[in-house]
């Protein structure tokens, strides 16, 4: 049997080749998709998933009459669990127990009350709108010339698309400026540290108290410093921190602020929970493996997170160099579902193929990708004094 | 009351969805709420006035009951004349 290649990898090939073309950096033309998704997984050690996912935090289960990706990957998620079954009796701790409960459900009503209890639920064969276009804009500013320099980015997100998307801007030569709340800084930290300090190496790290005014004051001041803002909450977290991303296009020329979302910036579904791996399901991977293998399962590991990353570097260089001063909304499940679209409409059997190849390779090592070079890691908060003086002086 | 129940103020448009029962009796805006809205909407008391957040999660003193707010209103959330508070923000997975 072939090595399977990790389905999509090209997807991520051509976004990457666009970003060198667009930046001239050696350090992009450098990457291939392959390794951008699945060099997680070559650190974690993982196998190629099945019903598992690759990460162990989301899963997949069969509802009356279809299957769900549950993720419930945070320390809290469970504590939800009673109220989705409308059960106390329930054991949390238990998948199997959790599998029993679903089997006597129908999806549909389980993804809606999930998404209401801020669980990362996705069906896998959920309705999903045709043509959907994986960046949309929310805002738009003023045009500027871009600055003769590389972009400063200030970063807001965690986890894996986000900073992704400033470790790749950091790459073709951007300033960037990782900044975390106190109370909760990226959990990826200390869940997974190698590969935290590969993304995140070369950022200046800024760590600020959103309950306390000077910070706040200095986070506002940070980002009205910044080309690119990338920012990946819930739309209350930054109402509940006073920052209203449009206006803040709208009242600087040129600034390009990346909103990353599950499943989208509009409606109930910017509400909607969304990590990498239950995004990839809905937007009909898992689907798209069923049909062609016979067997459900998980494509990639966490596969919106990379694809998204490499998809927003490309957008946010892009809108900056042109002087486009905008809010772009680019939402994880979307970008999988153009990506999916754009590998059926290249060659949809040779597609097929790699997902038969994935399929039958469940449980064998992850596919061999290269090991990228880890430079050094500034701790916790170490620039955030500096920061502050300079917003002080201001 | 179980996990998974809705309840609906009597008073504002506040909707919770319990995540932890208790046996205890929840007031939203000072007056007892229920499963279904009574057909006349009663009067906020102003002791109980500081208004609920979609999305967010209500929680007594000890812990032992956890209401969602489902739809957002004017009343606020109490049990026994005890208001609830703001849960803090859910941990984000270590990786996901």
């Amino acid at each position: 049997m072939n090595d399977p290649q990790i389905p999509l990898a090209v997807c991520a090939d051509r976004l990457l080749a666009r970003l060198a073309g667009a930046t001239g950096s050696q350090a992009i033309a450098a990457l291939d998709g392959q390794t951008l998704l699945g060099e997680r997984a070559l650190l974690a050690g993982s196998r190629i998933p099945a019903r598992i996912s690759a990460g162990g935090g989301c899963r997949l289960f069969d509802a009356l009459d279809d299957t769900l990706a549950l993720n419930l990957a945070r320390p809290d998620d469970r504590e939800s669990l009673p109220a989705l079954f409308e059960s106390d009796t329930l054991d949390v701790g238990d998948d199997e127990a959790i599998a029993a409960a679903i089997a006597a459900r129908h999806a549909g009503t389980l993804v809606a009350r999930s998404r209401l209890l801020g669980l990362a639920i996705a069906a896998e064969h959920e309705a999903f709108p045709a043509g959907i276009a994986p960046c949309i804009e929310l805002a738009r500013g003023a045009a500027a010339q871009p600055p003769p320099r590389a972009p400063r980015v200030v970063d807001l997100s965690a986890l894996w698309a986000g900073p992704l998307a400033s470790h790749l801007l950091w790459l073709a030569g951007a300033e960037v400026i990782k900044v975390e709340s106190r109370r909760r800084p990226d959990a990826m930290r200390e869940g997974d540290g190698e590969f935290y300090a590969l993304l995140n190496q070369g950022k200046q790290s800024v760590a600020l108290d959103f309950k306390d005014t000077t910070d706040l004051h200095a986070l506002r001041s940070l980002i009205a410093s910044a080309d690119i803002v990338i920012e990946a909450s819930r739309p209350r977290a930054l109402a509940q921190l006073g920052i209203d991303a449009s206006a803040f296009v709208r009242d600087t020329p040129g600034l390009v602020w990346i909103t990353i979302t599950g499943h989208g910036a509009n409606g109930a579904a910017a509400d909607w929970v969304g990590f990498g791996d239950d995004c990839g399901v809905a937007a009909g991977l898992s689907a798209a493996l069923h049909a062609a293998s016979g067997r459900t399962g998980f494509v990639g590991d966490a596969i919106a997170d990379p694809l998204t990353g490499v998809f927003a570097a490309v957008e946010a260089w892009q809108a900056w160099s042109s002087g486009c001063g905008a809010r772009l909304g680019i939402a994880m499940s979307h970008v999988v579902a153009h990506a999916l679209t754009q590998a059926r409409a290249e060659d949809a059997d040779g597609f097929a193929r790699q997902l038969r190849d994935w399929s039958a390779a469940a449980g064998q090592p992850f596919p061999e990708v290269r090991k990228r070079s880890i430079g050094p890691l500034p701790a916790f908060g170490e620039h955030t004094r500096s920061f502050l003086a300079r917003v002080a002086r201001c | 009351m179980k996990p998974g129940t809705k309840l609906k103020s009597a008073v504002c448009d506040t909707e919770v969805m319990v995540i932890k029962a208790a046996d205890v009796a929840v007031d939203c805006g000072g007056a007892p709420m229920a499963a279904e809205r009574p057909a006349e909407r009663g009067v906020i008391d102003p002791a109980f006035a500081a208004g609920t957040k979609m999305g967010k999660r209500y929680v007594d003193e000890a812990g032992t009951l956890e209401l969602l707010c489902v739809k957002a209103g004017q009343g606020s959330l109490s049990v026994g004349g005890v208001a609830l508070k703001l849960k803090d923000a859910k941990p984000l997975p270590a990786s996901d």
